[in-house]
Protein backbone atom coordinates (compact mmCIF):
# COMPACT_ATOMS: atom_id res chain seq x y z
CA UNK A 1 0.00 0.00 0.00
CA UNK A 2 1.62 3.43 -0.81
CA UNK A 3 1.85 6.13 1.87
CA UNK A 4 1.55 9.14 -0.31
CA UNK A 5 -1.67 9.63 -2.53
CA UNK A 6 -2.67 12.16 -4.64
CA UNK A 7 -5.85 13.33 -5.36
CA UNK A 8 -6.52 13.18 -8.45
CA UNK A 9 -9.22 15.97 -10.38
CA UNK A 10 -12.46 15.11 -9.29
CA UNK A 11 -13.79 14.26 -13.19
CA UNK A 12 -9.99 12.06 -13.64
CA UNK A 13 -11.56 9.75 -16.70
CA UNK A 14 -8.95 7.00 -15.45
CA UNK A 15 -10.95 6.61 -12.76
CA UNK A 16 -14.52 6.91 -13.95
CA UNK A 17 -15.34 9.76 -11.56
CA UNK A 18 -15.02 6.94 -8.95
CA UNK A 19 -13.34 9.10 -5.57
CA UNK A 20 -12.21 6.67 -2.69
CA UNK A 21 -13.62 8.49 0.17
CA UNK A 22 -16.34 10.62 -1.13
CA UNK A 23 -19.74 9.02 -0.06
CA UNK A 24 -21.87 11.75 -1.03
CA UNK A 25 -23.05 10.08 -4.41
CA UNK A 26 -21.11 7.27 -5.59
CA UNK A 27 -23.54 5.59 -7.22
CA UNK A 28 -23.12 7.23 -11.22
CA UNK A 29 -19.09 6.25 -10.69
CA UNK A 30 -20.10 2.84 -9.35
CA UNK A 31 -22.28 2.61 -12.94
CA UNK A 32 -19.47 3.89 -15.03
CA UNK A 33 -17.08 1.32 -13.50
CA UNK A 34 -19.53 -1.51 -13.89
CA UNK A 35 -19.56 -0.70 -17.44
CA UNK A 36 -16.25 0.44 -18.21
CA UNK A 37 -14.00 -1.08 -16.30
CA UNK A 38 -15.55 -3.58 -13.43
CA UNK A 39 -12.24 -4.67 -11.88
CA UNK A 40 -9.83 -1.59 -12.10
CA UNK A 41 -6.61 -0.74 -10.60
CA UNK A 42 -6.51 2.31 -8.22
CA UNK A 43 -3.50 3.83 -7.28
CA UNK A 44 -4.55 6.17 -4.85
CA UNK A 45 -5.61 3.58 -2.69
CA UNK A 46 -3.57 0.30 -3.73
CA UNK A 47 -6.45 -1.39 -4.37
CA UNK A 48 -8.28 -3.19 -7.42
CA UNK A 49 -11.61 -1.86 -7.53
CA UNK A 50 -14.26 -4.65 -8.02
CA UNK A 51 -17.63 -3.34 -8.87
CA UNK A 52 -19.97 -6.15 -10.48
CA UNK A 53 -22.10 -8.03 -8.47
CA UNK A 54 -20.92 -11.62 -9.60
CA UNK A 55 -17.47 -10.96 -8.92
CA UNK A 56 -18.26 -9.35 -5.64
CA UNK A 57 -19.96 -12.48 -4.60
CA UNK A 58 -17.32 -14.87 -5.96
CA UNK A 59 -14.48 -13.37 -4.27
CA UNK A 60 -16.28 -13.25 -0.58
CA UNK A 61 -17.36 -16.64 -1.46
CA UNK A 62 -13.74 -18.28 -2.54
CA UNK A 63 -11.87 -17.64 1.09
CA UNK A 64 -9.14 -19.92 -0.09
CA UNK A 65 -7.78 -17.25 -2.60
CA UNK A 66 -9.14 -13.89 -1.44
CA UNK A 67 -8.09 -13.62 2.62
CA UNK A 68 -9.54 -11.45 5.11
CA UNK A 69 -6.14 -10.19 6.61
CA UNK A 70 -6.15 -6.84 5.54
CA UNK A 71 -10.07 -5.97 5.77
CA UNK A 72 -8.50 -3.96 9.25
CA UNK A 73 -5.55 -2.56 7.79
CA UNK A 74 -5.22 1.77 8.04
CA UNK A 75 -5.58 2.72 4.07
CA UNK A 76 -3.45 5.84 5.11
CA UNK A 77 -0.49 4.25 6.47
CA UNK A 78 0.06 5.26 10.73
CA UNK A 79 1.79 8.00 11.19
CA UNK A 80 4.98 8.05 13.65
CA UNK A 81 3.38 10.13 16.70
CA UNK A 82 0.14 8.41 16.09
CA UNK A 83 2.22 4.82 16.45
CA UNK A 84 4.36 6.18 19.35
CA UNK A 85 1.25 6.75 20.87
CA UNK A 86 -0.33 3.61 20.43
CA UNK A 87 2.55 1.82 21.28
CA UNK A 88 3.00 3.21 24.58
CA UNK A 89 -0.73 2.74 25.50
CA UNK A 90 -0.56 -1.09 25.16
CA UNK A 91 -2.65 -1.04 22.19
CA UNK A 92 -2.40 -5.11 20.40
CA UNK A 93 -5.52 -5.21 19.54
CA UNK A 94 -6.10 -5.72 15.44
CA UNK A 95 -9.57 -7.99 15.04
CA UNK A 96 -11.79 -9.62 16.73
CA UNK A 97 -13.34 -11.94 13.69
CA UNK A 98 -13.54 -10.14 10.43
CA UNK A 99 -9.67 -9.75 9.63
CA UNK A 100 -8.69 -13.13 11.28
CA UNK A 101 -8.81 -16.37 8.62
CA UNK A 102 -9.16 -19.82 9.08
CA UNK A 103 -8.46 -21.83 11.06
CA UNK A 104 -8.01 -18.92 13.67
CA UNK A 105 -11.18 -17.45 12.18
CA UNK A 106 -13.37 -20.42 12.80
CA UNK A 107 -12.41 -21.21 15.84
CA UNK A 108 -13.19 -17.87 17.51
CA UNK A 109 -16.24 -17.16 15.46
CA UNK A 110 -17.65 -20.84 17.09
CA UNK A 111 -16.90 -19.41 20.36
CA UNK A 112 -18.30 -16.08 19.28
CA UNK A 113 -21.39 -16.88 17.93
CA UNK A 114 -22.81 -18.87 20.66
CA UNK A 115 -22.31 -15.79 22.90
CA UNK A 116 -24.90 -14.02 19.80
CA UNK A 117 -27.46 -15.51 19.66
CA UNK A 118 -31.34 -15.26 18.23
CA UNK A 119 -32.28 -15.51 21.69
CA UNK A 120 -30.11 -13.56 23.58
CA UNK A 121 -31.15 -10.41 21.19
CA UNK A 122 -35.05 -11.32 20.89
CA UNK A 123 -34.94 -11.53 24.76
CA UNK A 124 -33.83 -7.66 24.76
CA UNK A 125 -37.03 -6.64 22.05
CA UNK A 126 -39.24 -5.45 24.68
CA UNK A 127 -36.16 -3.08 25.51
CA UNK A 128 -35.31 -1.76 22.85
CA UNK A 129 -39.02 -1.12 22.03
CA UNK A 130 -39.06 0.60 25.19
CA UNK A 131 -36.08 2.53 24.84
CA UNK A 132 -37.00 3.59 21.06
CA UNK A 133 -40.44 4.48 22.14
CA UNK A 134 -38.95 6.83 24.92
CA UNK A 135 -36.35 8.57 22.91
CA UNK A 136 -38.79 9.83 20.01
CA UNK A 137 -41.39 10.78 23.18
CA UNK A 138 -38.37 13.40 24.46
CA UNK A 139 -38.22 14.73 20.68
CA UNK A 140 -41.82 14.53 20.33
CA UNK A 141 -42.01 16.97 23.28
CA UNK A 142 -39.91 19.77 21.63
CA UNK A 143 -41.90 22.78 21.16
CA UNK A 144 -40.11 23.76 17.19
CA UNK A 145 -41.59 20.50 16.05
CA UNK A 146 -38.76 19.46 14.32
CA UNK A 147 -35.69 17.11 14.87
CA UNK A 148 -32.53 14.65 13.54
CA UNK A 149 -33.09 10.90 13.46
CA UNK A 150 -29.55 10.94 13.83
CA UNK A 151 -29.06 12.42 16.91
CA UNK A 152 -32.32 11.89 18.25
CA UNK A 153 -32.53 8.27 17.65
CA UNK A 154 -30.19 6.22 15.46
CA UNK A 155 -26.98 7.23 17.67
CA UNK A 156 -28.67 5.85 20.86
CA UNK A 157 -30.26 2.97 20.24
CA UNK A 158 -28.03 0.19 18.75
CA UNK A 159 -25.21 1.68 21.30
CA UNK A 160 -26.99 0.83 24.07
CA UNK A 161 -28.48 -2.53 23.08
CA UNK A 162 -24.78 -3.32 22.34
CA UNK A 163 -23.57 -2.23 25.47
CA UNK A 164 -26.29 -3.95 27.11
CA UNK A 165 -25.47 -7.29 25.85
CA UNK A 166 -21.20 -6.94 26.31
CA UNK A 167 -21.97 -5.72 29.50
CA UNK A 168 -20.81 -2.05 29.29
CA UNK A 169 -21.76 1.08 30.90
CA UNK A 170 -24.85 1.97 28.95
CA UNK A 171 -24.19 5.69 30.29
CA UNK A 172 -21.20 6.15 27.86
CA UNK A 173 -22.83 6.02 24.80
CA UNK A 174 -20.99 9.38 23.75
CA UNK A 175 -17.60 8.02 24.97
CA UNK A 176 -18.22 4.70 23.10
CA UNK A 177 -19.22 6.29 19.85
CA UNK A 178 -16.26 8.32 20.15
CA UNK A 179 -14.34 5.67 20.48
CA UNK A 180 -15.82 4.26 16.88
CA UNK A 181 -15.62 7.19 15.20
CA UNK A 182 -11.96 7.05 15.73
CA UNK A 183 -11.85 3.46 14.67
CA UNK A 184 -13.44 4.17 11.59
CA UNK A 185 -11.28 7.50 10.71
CA UNK A 186 -8.23 5.68 11.61
CA UNK A 187 -8.80 2.49 9.52
CA UNK A 188 -10.88 3.66 6.75
CA UNK A 189 -10.43 7.53 6.69
CA UNK A 190 -8.23 9.80 4.35
CA UNK A 191 -5.98 11.61 7.50
CA UNK A 192 -3.02 13.17 7.76
CA UNK A 193 -0.68 12.23 10.32
CA UNK A 194 -1.37 15.09 12.56
CA UNK A 195 -5.18 14.18 12.24
CA UNK A 196 -4.31 10.97 13.34
CA UNK A 197 -2.80 11.95 16.62
CA UNK A 198 -6.16 12.95 18.82
CA UNK A 199 -7.70 9.13 17.75
CA UNK A 200 -4.79 7.37 18.19
CA UNK A 201 -5.77 8.09 22.24
CA UNK A 202 -8.97 7.14 21.72
CA UNK A 203 -8.09 3.88 20.46
CA UNK A 204 -5.75 3.43 23.59
CA UNK A 205 -8.66 4.15 26.03
CA UNK A 206 -10.92 1.98 23.75
CA UNK A 207 -8.72 -0.91 23.77
CA UNK A 208 -8.08 -0.82 27.70
CA UNK A 209 -11.20 -0.92 28.21
CA UNK A 210 -11.79 -4.13 26.15
CA UNK A 211 -8.98 -5.36 28.24
CA UNK A 212 -10.74 -4.54 31.97
CA UNK A 213 -14.08 -6.00 30.45
CA UNK A 214 -12.43 -9.00 29.97
CA UNK A 215 -10.53 -9.09 33.40
CA UNK A 216 -13.68 -7.77 35.16
CA UNK A 217 -15.91 -10.91 33.96
CA UNK A 218 -13.02 -12.77 35.78
CA UNK A 219 -13.36 -11.84 38.46
CA UNK A 220 -17.00 -11.45 39.26
CA UNK A 221 -19.46 -13.45 37.66
CA UNK A 222 -21.41 -11.20 34.48
CA UNK A 223 -24.62 -12.71 33.00
CA UNK A 224 -23.02 -10.57 29.89
CA UNK A 225 -21.46 -11.75 26.53
CA UNK A 226 -18.51 -11.05 27.94
CA UNK A 227 -19.33 -13.21 30.96
CA UNK A 228 -20.20 -16.07 28.37
CA UNK A 229 -16.91 -15.34 26.64
CA UNK A 230 -15.21 -16.10 29.83
CA UNK A 231 -17.63 -19.11 31.12
CA UNK A 232 -16.59 -20.40 27.64
CA UNK A 233 -12.92 -20.41 28.25
CA UNK A 234 -13.38 -21.34 31.39
CA UNK A 235 -15.21 -24.59 30.03
CA UNK A 236 -12.63 -25.27 27.67
CA UNK A 237 -13.35 -23.30 24.35
CA UNK A 238 -10.15 -22.83 23.03
CA UNK A 239 -10.31 -18.72 23.18
CA UNK A 240 -7.74 -16.83 25.14
CA UNK A 241 -7.92 -13.51 26.81
CA UNK A 242 -6.08 -11.20 24.23
CA UNK A 243 -8.75 -12.91 21.66
CA UNK A 244 -12.15 -12.53 23.96
CA UNK A 245 -10.83 -8.73 24.72
CA UNK A 246 -10.23 -8.40 20.50
CA UNK A 247 -14.23 -9.72 20.39
CA UNK A 248 -15.75 -6.94 22.69
CA UNK A 249 -13.13 -4.31 20.37
CA UNK A 250 -14.91 -5.43 17.14
CA UNK A 251 -18.38 -5.65 18.93
CA UNK A 252 -18.00 -2.88 20.48
CA UNK A 253 -17.67 -1.06 17.02
CA UNK A 254 -19.54 -3.76 14.39
CA UNK A 255 -22.19 -3.79 17.00
CA UNK A 256 -23.90 -0.25 17.04
CA UNK A 257 -21.79 1.92 14.08
CA UNK A 258 -23.70 0.11 11.09
CA UNK A 259 -27.25 0.21 12.85
CA UNK A 260 -27.10 3.17 13.57
CA UNK A 261 -26.54 4.43 9.82
CA UNK A 262 -28.93 1.19 8.51
CA UNK A 263 -31.91 3.45 10.84
CA UNK A 264 -30.29 7.13 9.83
CA UNK A 265 -30.82 5.10 6.15
CA UNK A 266 -33.76 3.55 6.14
CA UNK A 267 -35.64 6.65 7.57
CA UNK A 268 -33.87 8.90 4.93
CA UNK A 269 -34.67 6.80 2.14
CA UNK A 270 -38.21 5.61 3.38
CA UNK A 271 -38.94 9.83 3.99
CA UNK A 272 -37.70 10.39 0.37
CA UNK A 273 -39.92 8.00 -1.27
CA UNK A 274 -43.24 9.59 0.19
CA UNK A 275 -45.88 6.71 -1.04
CA UNK A 276 -43.47 3.98 0.03
CA UNK A 277 -43.82 5.55 3.41
CA UNK A 278 -47.62 5.72 3.58
CA UNK A 279 -47.22 1.95 2.34
CA UNK A 280 -45.58 0.67 5.47
CA UNK A 281 -47.16 2.96 7.55
CA UNK A 282 -50.83 1.15 6.41
CA UNK A 283 -48.85 -2.23 6.40
CA UNK A 284 -46.42 -2.89 9.30
CA UNK A 285 -45.63 -6.29 7.48
CA UNK A 286 -43.91 -4.95 4.88
CA UNK A 287 -40.99 -3.26 6.88
CA UNK A 288 -38.85 -6.57 7.02
CA UNK A 289 -38.86 -6.75 3.33
CA UNK A 290 -38.36 -2.66 3.09
CA UNK A 291 -35.58 -3.02 5.17
CA UNK A 292 -33.92 -5.60 3.22
CA UNK A 293 -34.43 -3.26 -0.21
CA UNK A 294 -32.78 -0.26 2.44
CA UNK A 295 -29.55 -2.49 2.36
CA UNK A 296 -29.24 -3.11 -0.64
CA UNK A 297 -30.32 0.48 -2.05
CA UNK A 298 -28.23 2.31 0.56
CA UNK A 299 -25.80 0.26 2.32
CA UNK A 300 -24.16 0.65 5.45
CA UNK A 301 -20.80 -0.91 4.08
CA UNK A 302 -20.26 0.24 0.57
CA UNK A 303 -17.01 -1.47 -0.13
CA UNK A 304 -14.78 -3.92 2.01
CA UNK A 305 -10.92 -5.48 1.21
CA UNK A 306 -9.62 -8.68 0.48
CA UNK A 307 -5.94 -9.64 -0.41
CA UNK A 308 -5.38 -12.15 -2.95
CA UNK A 309 -3.29 -15.38 -1.51
CA UNK A 310 -2.18 -16.50 -5.08
CA UNK A 311 -1.80 -15.18 -8.63
CA UNK A 312 -5.84 -15.59 -9.85
CA UNK A 313 -8.29 -13.83 -12.52
CA UNK A 314 -11.22 -11.25 -11.17
CA UNK A 315 -13.78 -11.24 -13.82
CA UNK A 316 -11.42 -12.21 -16.81
CA UNK A 317 -8.51 -9.78 -15.38
CA UNK A 318 -5.29 -10.50 -13.88
CA UNK A 319 -4.56 -10.21 -10.28
CA UNK A 320 -1.19 -10.84 -8.91
CA UNK A 321 -0.62 -12.80 -5.50
CA UNK A 322 -0.44 -9.99 -2.43
CA UNK A 323 -2.94 -7.64 -4.41
CA UNK A 324 -5.12 -5.69 -2.32
CA UNK A 325 -9.13 -6.05 -3.58
CA UNK A 326 -12.00 -3.36 -2.83
CA UNK A 327 -15.53 -4.79 -3.18
CA UNK A 328 -18.03 -2.30 -3.70
CA UNK A 329 -20.77 -3.92 -2.52
CA UNK A 330 -22.79 -0.59 -3.16
CA UNK A 331 -22.41 -0.90 -6.58
CA UNK A 332 -22.60 -4.90 -6.86
CA UNK A 333 -26.14 -4.13 -4.98
CA UNK A 334 -26.97 -1.76 -8.06
CA UNK A 335 -25.54 -4.16 -10.72
CA UNK A 336 -28.58 -4.35 -13.72
CA UNK A 337 -27.47 -7.68 -14.48
CA UNK A 338 -28.69 -9.07 -10.84
CA UNK A 339 -30.99 -6.23 -10.06
CA UNK A 340 -33.94 -4.98 -12.09
CA UNK A 341 -34.07 -1.25 -12.74
CA UNK A 342 -31.21 -1.24 -9.80
CA UNK A 343 -31.35 2.03 -9.25
CA UNK A 344 -35.03 2.48 -8.11
CA UNK A 345 -35.77 2.15 -4.38
CA UNK A 346 -38.90 -0.77 -4.27
CA UNK A 347 -40.03 -2.23 -1.26
CA UNK A 348 -41.81 -4.62 -3.04
CA UNK A 349 -38.24 -5.85 -4.97
CA UNK A 350 -38.89 -9.76 -5.09
CA UNK A 351 -35.13 -10.30 -5.02
CA UNK A 352 -33.99 -7.05 -2.57
CA UNK A 353 -32.72 -9.63 0.05
CA UNK A 354 -29.68 -10.98 -2.11
CA UNK A 355 -27.76 -8.09 -1.93
CA UNK A 356 -24.15 -8.25 -0.19
CA UNK A 357 -24.18 -5.56 2.31
CA UNK A 358 -23.56 -7.92 5.23
CA UNK A 359 -20.90 -10.10 2.74
CA UNK A 360 -21.07 -13.72 1.90
CA UNK A 361 -19.44 -16.69 3.49
CA UNK A 362 -17.96 -17.37 6.42
CA UNK A 363 -17.63 -13.55 7.40
CA UNK A 364 -21.21 -12.99 6.76
CA UNK A 365 -22.44 -10.16 9.58
CA UNK A 366 -22.74 -12.19 12.22
CA UNK A 367 -24.87 -9.46 13.99
CA UNK A 368 -27.14 -9.47 10.70
CA UNK A 369 -30.31 -10.43 12.25
CA UNK A 370 -30.20 -8.10 15.50
CA UNK A 371 -29.61 -5.07 12.53
CA UNK A 372 -32.65 -5.63 11.26
CA UNK A 373 -34.36 -6.26 14.39
CA UNK A 374 -33.67 -2.97 15.45
CA UNK A 375 -34.15 -1.49 12.09
CA UNK A 376 -37.43 -3.00 12.47
CA UNK A 377 -38.57 -1.55 15.82
CA UNK A 378 -37.28 2.11 14.68
CA UNK A 379 -39.47 1.92 11.85
CA UNK A 380 -42.47 0.99 13.22
CA UNK A 381 -42.31 2.85 16.33
CA UNK A 382 -42.14 6.13 14.01
CA UNK A 383 -44.73 4.93 11.96
CA UNK A 384 -47.35 4.41 14.70
CA UNK A 385 -45.96 7.75 16.47
CA UNK A 386 -45.05 10.02 14.21
CA UNK A 387 -46.82 8.79 10.56
CA UNK A 388 -46.74 12.17 9.02
CA UNK A 389 -42.88 13.08 10.14
CA UNK A 390 -41.35 14.37 6.87
CA UNK A 391 -37.78 15.27 5.93
CA UNK A 392 -37.11 19.08 6.22
CA UNK A 393 -38.03 20.76 2.75
CA UNK A 394 -34.23 22.15 3.28
CA UNK A 395 -32.77 19.40 4.24
CA UNK A 396 -29.18 18.59 2.63
CA UNK A 397 -27.91 14.88 3.72
CA UNK A 398 -24.44 15.20 3.78
CA UNK A 399 -22.62 11.82 4.01
CA UNK A 400 -18.99 11.68 6.48
CA UNK A 401 -15.76 10.88 4.14
CA UNK A 402 -14.89 7.11 4.24
CA UNK A 403 -13.61 4.39 2.19
CA UNK A 404 -16.01 1.69 3.52
CA UNK A 405 -18.79 3.93 5.51
CA UNK A 406 -21.56 5.28 4.00
CA UNK A 407 -22.99 6.86 6.78
CA UNK A 408 -25.29 10.18 6.55
CA UNK A 409 -24.07 12.98 8.85
CA UNK A 410 -28.11 13.71 9.93
CA UNK A 411 -31.53 13.12 8.27
CA UNK A 412 -33.34 16.42 9.78
CA UNK A 413 -37.36 16.00 10.29
CA UNK A 414 -40.06 17.92 10.97
CA UNK A 415 -44.05 16.98 12.33
CA UNK A 416 -47.07 18.81 12.55
CA UNK A 417 -47.32 20.35 16.29
CA UNK A 418 -48.78 18.27 18.57
CA UNK A 419 -51.70 19.94 20.62
CA UNK B 1 -27.54 -41.27 -6.48
CA UNK B 2 -28.92 -39.39 -3.84
CA UNK B 3 -31.99 -37.67 -3.92
CA UNK B 4 -34.09 -34.92 -1.66
CA UNK B 5 -37.44 -34.17 -2.41
CA UNK B 6 -38.15 -30.26 -1.65
CA UNK B 7 -42.13 -29.86 -0.80
CA UNK B 8 -43.32 -26.17 -1.10
CA UNK B 9 -45.08 -24.29 1.29
CA UNK B 10 -47.95 -24.61 -1.56
CA UNK B 11 -47.46 -28.01 -2.10
CA UNK B 12 -45.38 -28.30 -4.92
CA UNK B 13 -43.16 -30.97 -4.85
CA UNK B 14 -39.14 -31.34 -6.91
CA UNK B 15 -36.96 -33.67 -6.31
CA UNK B 16 -33.60 -33.50 -7.41
CA UNK B 17 -30.82 -35.48 -7.57
CA UNK B 18 -27.93 -34.58 -5.40
CA UNK B 19 -24.38 -34.57 -5.48
CA UNK B 20 -22.33 -36.48 -2.10
CA UNK B 21 -20.57 -33.62 0.19
CA UNK B 22 -23.06 -31.08 -0.79
CA UNK B 23 -25.31 -29.46 1.84
CA UNK B 24 -28.84 -29.80 1.69
CA UNK B 25 -28.89 -26.12 0.96
CA UNK B 26 -26.34 -25.97 -1.92
CA UNK B 27 -28.37 -28.38 -3.54
CA UNK B 28 -31.42 -26.48 -3.46
CA UNK B 29 -29.91 -23.08 -4.33
CA UNK B 30 -27.83 -24.61 -7.65
CA UNK B 31 -31.23 -25.96 -8.27
CA UNK B 32 -33.13 -23.01 -7.72
CA UNK B 33 -35.50 -24.00 -5.14
CA UNK B 34 -36.87 -20.63 -4.03
CA UNK B 35 -37.79 -21.77 -0.82
CA UNK B 36 -34.18 -21.91 0.23
CA UNK B 37 -32.53 -18.27 0.73
CA UNK B 38 -29.44 -19.13 2.01
CA UNK B 39 -28.50 -15.10 2.38
CA UNK B 40 -25.31 -16.11 4.55
CA UNK B 41 -23.49 -18.82 2.11
CA UNK B 42 -23.77 -21.56 4.76
CA UNK B 43 -22.03 -19.71 7.59
CA UNK B 44 -25.09 -20.02 10.35
CA UNK B 45 -25.54 -16.45 10.66
CA UNK B 46 -28.92 -15.83 9.16
CA UNK B 47 -31.31 -19.14 9.59
CA UNK B 48 -32.65 -18.40 6.16
CA UNK B 49 -32.11 -22.25 4.68
CA UNK B 50 -35.06 -23.34 7.09
CA UNK B 51 -36.60 -26.52 6.44
CA UNK B 52 -38.74 -29.29 8.34
CA UNK B 53 -37.87 -32.86 7.88
CA UNK B 54 -40.34 -35.45 7.40
CA UNK B 55 -40.69 -37.05 10.09
CA UNK B 56 -40.23 -40.64 9.24
CA UNK B 57 -36.49 -39.43 7.75
CA UNK B 58 -35.52 -37.26 10.87
CA UNK B 59 -34.29 -39.83 12.57
CA UNK B 60 -31.35 -41.07 10.07
CA UNK B 61 -29.85 -37.64 10.29
CA UNK B 62 -26.87 -36.89 12.57
CA UNK B 63 -28.20 -34.74 15.20
CA UNK B 64 -27.39 -31.11 14.93
CA UNK B 65 -25.17 -29.36 17.04
CA UNK B 66 -25.48 -26.86 19.57
CA UNK B 67 -25.47 -23.55 17.27
CA UNK B 68 -27.58 -24.98 15.04
CA UNK B 69 -29.73 -25.48 17.22
CA UNK B 70 -29.31 -22.06 18.86
CA UNK B 71 -30.00 -20.35 15.11
CA UNK B 72 -33.46 -21.97 14.32
CA UNK B 73 -34.43 -19.94 17.21
CA UNK B 74 -34.25 -17.47 15.02
CA UNK B 75 -36.11 -18.56 11.93
CA UNK B 76 -39.24 -16.66 10.70
CA UNK B 77 -42.01 -19.14 10.93
CA UNK B 78 -41.11 -21.09 14.20
CA UNK B 79 -39.38 -24.05 14.52
CA UNK B 80 -41.09 -27.50 14.52
CA UNK B 81 -40.19 -31.08 16.29
CA UNK B 82 -37.90 -31.69 12.92
CA UNK B 83 -36.70 -28.33 11.90
CA UNK B 84 -33.38 -28.48 10.70
CA UNK B 85 -30.87 -25.40 8.64
CA UNK B 86 -30.30 -27.20 5.47
CA UNK B 87 -26.99 -26.03 5.21
CA UNK B 88 -25.58 -27.97 7.74
CA UNK B 89 -27.39 -31.17 6.41
CA UNK B 90 -24.67 -33.67 3.93
CA UNK B 91 -25.74 -35.67 0.98
CA UNK B 92 -25.07 -38.55 2.37
CA UNK B 93 -24.51 -41.93 -0.30
CA UNK B 94 -28.01 -43.59 -0.64
CA UNK B 95 -29.89 -40.25 1.26
CA UNK B 96 -33.63 -40.16 0.25
CA UNK B 97 -34.67 -37.00 1.92
CA UNK B 98 -38.00 -35.44 1.86
CA UNK B 99 -38.72 -31.36 3.37
CA UNK B 100 -41.14 -29.35 3.94
CA UNK B 101 -39.92 -25.35 3.00
CA UNK B 102 -41.42 -22.87 5.70
CA UNK B 103 -43.65 -20.26 3.81
CA UNK B 104 -41.70 -17.72 4.31
CA UNK B 105 -37.59 -17.23 5.50
CA UNK B 106 -37.14 -13.73 5.42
Amino acid sequence: MTANLTAAPRSCPVHHGYEPFDQNDPFPAYAALRSEEPVMFDERIGCWVVTRYDDVKAVFEDWKTFSSENAQAPVRERGPEATRIMLDGGFTAYSGLSARVPPEHTRIRKVAAKAFTPRRYKALEPSIRQHVVTLLERMLARPEAAGDFVRDLAYDVPTVTILTLIGADTGKVDTFKRWSDSRAAMTWGDLSDQEQIPHAHNLVDYWQECLRLVADAHEHERGSLVGDLVRAQAAGDEISDHEIASVVYSLLFAGHETTTTLIANALRVLLSHRDQWQRVVDRPSLIPAAIDEVLRHSGSIVAWRRRALADTRIGGVDIPKGADILLVMGSANRDAAKFDDPEVFDIDRPNAREHLSFGFGIHYCLGNMLAKLQARIAIEEIARLIPDVRLREDARIAFGQNLSFRSPVSVPVEWEARA
Amino acid sequence: MPKITFAAADGETRTIEANIGDSVMETAVRNGISGVVAECGGSLSCATCHVIVDEDDFASLPPMEEMEDEMLWGTAVDRTGTSRLSCQIRVTEDMGLRVTLPETQV
